[in-house]
């Protein structure tokens, strides 16, 4: 490395660049796991991308334009399950994650025996992708919108639990401490001291979490738990103007639902 | 101020009643059969049991199966693809972030590669997919693709975002001293904004890993594959050893991320 002498005549080392380390460790990563995508251009068919293009949005063989708007009335049903098993599920998964958090987070219980379990079936449940709970729940309670809610109640309540106990973690205790030392019992400490600071944080992770609950809609009804993925799933062998049709739904209603959080956000704020 | 606060009991109560209208709302519908509720159709107890008895011999690919057949091939292809296809969209995403910085480029670009990103953000990953193979075929490079794709979305808005909020001085600080441009970008804005980039790219590594199992249920690859199998053979065994494998998986990566991230703060 390159040396540099000062005015006071010490010499000074320019230190090895870490960024080497970092650019040959992902080098390397990528070599090994490049092993396991098979590439090879012989066998692509680019065209097919355009036809399919087309093939979903605009009516072809015997159907017209009629048609093609049509299917979006055939849309009100399925757009209404979607809705209820997002917001439903979210509602109910945040819901049941305040007690479990309470629960676990240390600095209200201050029992390690209770709140490291608790954190431990949290991270557990919180690991499993939303599509895998989504099969277990057509497994426990049979395809349609109900497990599509269950699902959601899963994935919301894992993730709520966990924002929750640490930003039950995170808050100022004073008030709780003085609360109780004056003869409150725990809960009512906890309702006047911590939940009045928590409640902002708890409305903006709510809407955080619908935000992406509405995002999965498509693929929990690829799985058969209900809602507008499944007229994909049902379409996507013979009748493309459809799942055309379905994908400008979900399109809608993602982007609404963006709106809407950001500008709740900024209300928060 | 006190005297303009609506008393806090009717905000309780609207907040209640408007949770009721929710959980109504939910529930009703022809298309819900609550009593599936009361007589899941097996009983826990019987779930847990069967879910618990994990099939080791698929589980490693060893004795009746091979290697490639095995869910720990499978979780590895799984994570082969999240890797690479995060890498493969914050490469593309990098420029995507200078174009949308205000600071940089004035607000009508920023604007509108701010909708690029909305648009390609929102497209619902699965419908990528399904297209992507029609184009690619059925193998492991149409989900790099996708994650790939679509990361690029995500990674560019938060991209954007990083570097509006860089600490401008350096940069001006070498331009007073009369550096050129490559090493205004050398000295000034790479160490600035290096760490920020790779622990939002960290980040989304984690989401990504978990999101490829969706891509499965589209054939194109990782362990998706295997869930619709298990899905249509209603098995909970398999179920069970799918579940174990990609628990390890995304706990593994969890803890990689986030150990590194902290490295990056």
């Amino acid at each position: 490395m390159r040396e540099f002498t000062l005015k006071s005549v010490a010499k000074v080392k320019q230190p090895f660049n870490k960024i080497w380390f970092v650019i040959g460790g992902l080098l390397i990563t990528t070599i090994i796991f490049a092993q396991f995508i098979p590439f090879t251009p012989s066998s692509y068919r680019l065209s097919e991308l355009g036809v399919i293009f087309k093939r979903l949005f605009v009516p072809y063989g015997v159907r017209t334009w009629n048609d093609y708007f049509g299917y979006f009335k055939e849309m009100q049903t399925p757009l209404i399950e979607s809705i209820q098993i997002s917001l439903g599920g979210t509602i109910i998964g945040s819901v049941l994650a305040f007690p479990v958090a309470f629960l676990s987070a240390h600095n209200v219980i201050k029992n390690k025996f209770i709140s490291v379990p608790i954190k431990l079936i949290m991270n557990l449940v919180r690991s499993i992708p939303m599509i895998i709970l989504a099969v277990l729940a057509t497994f426990m309670v049979g395809t349609g919108v109900l497990s599509g809610i269950v699902a959601i109640t899963l994935f919301s309540f894992g993730i709520m639990a966990k924002m929750l106990y640490e930003a039950i973690e995170t808050v100022d205790m004073s008030p709780f401490e003085a609360l109780e030392s004056s003869g409150a019992n725990k809960l009512v400490a906890f309702n006047y001291a911590i939940f009045s600071q928590i409640k902002p944080i708890y409305l903006g992770y709510v809407i955080y979490v619908f935000e992406i609950n509405v995002r999965s809609s498509a693929v929990l009804g690829y799985v058969g738990a209900g809602g507008i993925g499944q007229v994909i799933s049902d379409n996507i062998l013979y009748n493309y103007n459809k799942v055309g049709v379905a994908i400008i739904t979900i399109f809608i209603t993602v982007i609404v639902v963006q709106i809407f959080s950001n500008w709740t956000r900024r209300k928060l704020k | 101020m006190y005297g303009k606060q609506p008393k806090r009991w009717i905000i309780n109560t609207i907040f209640v009643v408007l949770l009721i209208v929710v959980i109504i709302f939910t529930f009703s519908g022809s298309t819900i059969k609550l009593t599936r509720l009361k007589n899941l159709d097996y009983t826990l107890g019987d779930m847990f049991r069967r879910i618990i008895k994990i099939q080791w011999d698929f589980f490693f690919g060893v004795g009746d199966y091979q290697f490639s057949q095995g869910i720990v091939h499978l979780v590895l292809e799984t994570f082969a693809i999240g890797f690479l296809g995060t890498l493969f969209g914050a490469i593309l995403a990098i420029p995507f972030g200078f174009l949308g910085a205000e600071s940089l480029v004035g607000k009508k670009v920023a604007k509108i590669s701010e909708v690029i990103l909305l648009i390609i953000r929102v497209f619902p990953e699965i419908i990528l997919a399904i297209i992507l193979v029609k184009g690619f075929g059925m193998n492991a490079f149409s989900g790099m693709l996708t994650i790939g794709l679509h990361s690029i979305g995500m990674l560019g808005k938060l991209f954007s975002e990083a570097i509006d909020n860089m600490d401008k001085s350096p940069f001006e600080a070498l331009d007073s001293v009369g550096a050129n441009v490559w090493q205004k970008i050398r000295y000034g804005v790479l160490p600035n904004i290096l760490p920020d980039l790779s622990s939002i790219t960290l980040y989304r590594l984690d989401i990504n890993v978990r999101a490829v199992s969706i891509l499965g249920l589209v054939s194109a690859g990782g362990i998706g594959s295997i869930l619709t199998i298990a899905s249509s053979m209603w098995s909970w065994e398999l179920l069970g050893t799918i579940l174990l494998a990609v628990i390890i998986m995304v706990m593994l990566v969890d803890f990689i991320s986030s150990s590194l991230r902290k490295k990056l703060v």
